[in-house]
């Protein structure tokens, strides 16, 4: 079993101590800091935030989406053909962001997450995972005013996603991680989602994890399965039927089943005795070597306190795992 | 009714706090003021918004929650069986205090009613009653106590009730009933929470208002008019006027508090662009429907860019009756 953060992390730490990043992008606001100052604040986040994870004893972190304004805007804000408009709920949370307008036609124009790979692998004892957001993802949440129809649109942002896939590949990372919450959503786009998927992994050698979260894979699994990824991530919690599709689907015995089981959106910390429950009835579908225990979403949804108390708790589990089939 | 004119104006709750106040506010988290001093300056600030309010010529005031942070957490820390679990971002650096449910809910006294007489006793306007509703506090909380969500949001809304109650009783007329995340879950939860919008209203004779904003409100629609309130409040502007369209399709049988200003950008909405929004909503409601108002609260705004946009919102409803021959 391998134990993983998949995503954000929170970006200021709990009250009293200041939060730096906050006081930074303030002052970024009134124009009293310079954007390389901002970024050199960003970098010492960043570290907070690996450190946290390799600190709570995971075997593979992420960078904690410290530069990202949210997981739309961070990419569209650096593609062509993207304006960035208003604001938007994101999914059923309490979350907001900025919505990528599609004003001409999209295009990738310069590596986004690169640098930020780069700079989170050397400050890591521990292999990170590079998260992109996925093209029906980022097309579905954003707003078309260009495209006649919505499948030109996000086939047009897979082939850009499919130059940042590359240029991440470039670097050879362990795993490439691609989000595409929206699908569970919108079950009716299910051939464009396969054809914008693989577009999007055309030609990329690194070992992809495909992660939905925020809802249930009914009806869509098989074609996760079909697509080209090591890696199948699904959310036990806000898509506890994702019981019901391991029942009815099965898991493919050359894949990996991301197990998001500890809620990134609630401060109730699951017991050791609970997750290691999940994990014995996940093992009649998946063996638990083939299993990457993590929470079900990034984990900005929650104060640092209890974010970090979350990953402390994934690593317990998997010392219990070890220990009870020892 | 409640002789007003056609096209009342009013807002969605919410005006920004002066700058004195944020300072207030912050020295009183750190100990430095005592909370009596707080209050002296909450009021002083509610005054000025009740005489900006009386200057701009709106219909139907609030009392602008100069003394609320953030609506949920106002609530919760007014109420028993809530702790704060520390501060979360809702976008770029905005953070706020999420509350965490750790035990049974309840009311230990009545929460907004002082402050709605204060506010009150400083106009002949009626000044709106202004609540968070069950569904919204439930579901902008973290939950650590009650096994599911439906029992942490009935046992709510019997709280937010007395509350509703209790204002009516110190003469209310207009009580509203914020429910932004009503479309959160709009399959699975939106029964549950129209039903703790029957728990919440039942029985008052007050003019009741809930206010939606952002997400999927044509997911919810038309069951949204089931919601047993007089008006429900959206925000238009945000998105061009997009849910006309929706309301074209199945009529909108409420009120409508039809949000003309854009709560969330800087710039400042001229009066023909108003009168301009209006004009367009008259193809889907009648006018005595409409009710004029934001797109949501004008916290995050400048008080110049509150006045400003607020001056323009006023003068666009009186443009619009006018044309009516109601002016
Ligand atoms: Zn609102």
């Amino acid at each position: 079993m391998r134990t993983t953060h998949v995503g954000s992390y929170p970006k200021i730490p709990d009250l009293p101590a200041p939060g730096r990043w906050r006081t930074a992008a303030e002052k970024l606001q009134r124009g009293e800091i310079t954007r390389e100052e901002f970024r050199r604040v960003e970098d010492e986040v960043t570290r907070e935030a690996i450190a946290d994870q390799v600190g709570a004893g995971l075997d593979m972190v992420t960078d904690g989406q410290i530069r990202w304004e949210d997981p739309q805007t961070y990419f569209a804000r650096r593609m062509d053909g993207f304006s960035i408009d208003g604001l938007q709920r994101w999914f059923d949370t309490n979350v907001y962001y900025r919505q990528p307008v599609a004003q001409g036609r999209v295009a990738w124009r310069e590596p986004v997450t690169v640098e930020d790979y780069r700079f989170a692998r050397s400050h890591s004892p521990r292999p990170v995972r590079p998260v992109v957001t996925g093209p029906y993802t980022l097309a579905r949440l954003s707003q078309n005013r260009y495209y006649p129809r919505f499948s030109d649109f996000v086939l047009d942002v897979a082939q850009a996603l499919n130059r940042e896939l590359r240029a991440l590949d470039a670097e050879s990372p362990p795993l490439i991680q691609v989000d595409e919450p929206a699908i569970l959503q919108h079950k009716e786009d299910l051939a464009l989602f396969r054809e914008a998927a693989a577009a999007l992994l055309e030609g990329v050698r690194a070992p992809v994890a495909l992660y939905t979260y925020f809802g249930d894979a009914r009806g869509v699994v098989r074609v996760f399965y079909e697509l080209p990824v090591e890696v199948v991530g699904l959310d036990f919690v806000a898509g506890v039927r994702n019981w019901e599709v391991l029942e009815s689907e099965g898991f493919p015995q050359d894949r990996r089943l991301g197990f998001g089981v500890v809620d990134a959106r609630n401060t109730r910390l699951e017991t050791v005795d609970e997750v290691l429950r999940a994990l014995d009835r996940v093992s009649r579908f998946v063996p638990l070597d083939r299993v990457d225990l993590g929470p079900t979403a990034g984990l900005e949804f929650l104060p640092r306190r209890a974010a970090k108390a979350k990953l402390v708790r994934i690593a317990e589990v998997k010392r219990a795992a070890l220990e009870v089939t020892r | 009714m409640n002789g007003l004119p056609l096209f009342p104006t009013t807002t969605v709750g919410s005006f920004p706090k002066p700058p004195y106040l944020l300072e207030a506010r912050r020295k009183r988290l750190r100990g430095q003021i005592e909370p009596e001093q707080l209050r002296q300056l909450e009021e002083q600030a509610t005054r000025e918004w009740i005489q900006r309010q009386e200057e701009l010529g709106l219909d139907v005031f609030v009392d602008g929650e100069m003394y609320r942070g953030d609506m949920v957490a106002y609530f919760a820390d007014e109420m028993e069986g809530f702790a704060i679990a520390g501060l979360v971002r809702s976008y770029g650096n905005r953070y706020y205090p999420k509350p965490v449910v750790v035990g049974p809910v309840g009311r230990r006294r009545p929460i907004t009613v002082e402050w709605f007489r204060f506010a009150q006793s400083l106009t002949g306007k009626p000044v709106k009653g202004m609540l968070t509703g069950p569904y919204t506090i439930a579901e902008w909380s973290f939950n650590e106590y009650y096994p599911t969500r439906r029992e942490l949001v009935l046992e709510l809304a019997r709280a937010i009730h007395e509350e509703a109650v209790d204002l009516e009783r110190a003469g209310a007329r207009f009580i509203q009933i914020d429910e932004p995340a009503i479309h959160t879950r709009p399959d699975e939860d939106f029964d549950l929470a129209r039903e703790a919008m029957e728990i919440v209203t039942d029985g008052l004779s007050a003019y009741t208002i809930t206010h939606v904003c952002y997400g999927d409100v044509p997911r919810i629609y038309p069951r949204m008019l089931d919601l047993p309130v007089h008006q429900i409040d959206l925000a238009l502007k945000n998105e061009d006027f997009a849910l006309l369209e929706v309301f074209r399709q199945h009529r909108f049988t409420k009120d409508i508090g039809l949000g003309v200003i854009d709560a969330h950008s800087h710039r400042v909405e001229t009066a023909e662009e108003v009168l301009d929004g209006i004009r367009r909503s008259l193809e889907v409601f009648e006018p005595r429907q409409v009710y004029v108002s934001p797109d949501c609260g004008l916290k995050t705004r400048t008080i110049d860019e509150t006045v400003g946009k607020l001056a323009a919102m006023v003068e666009g409803a009186r443009r619009a009756r006018e044309e009516l021959g109601a002016g």
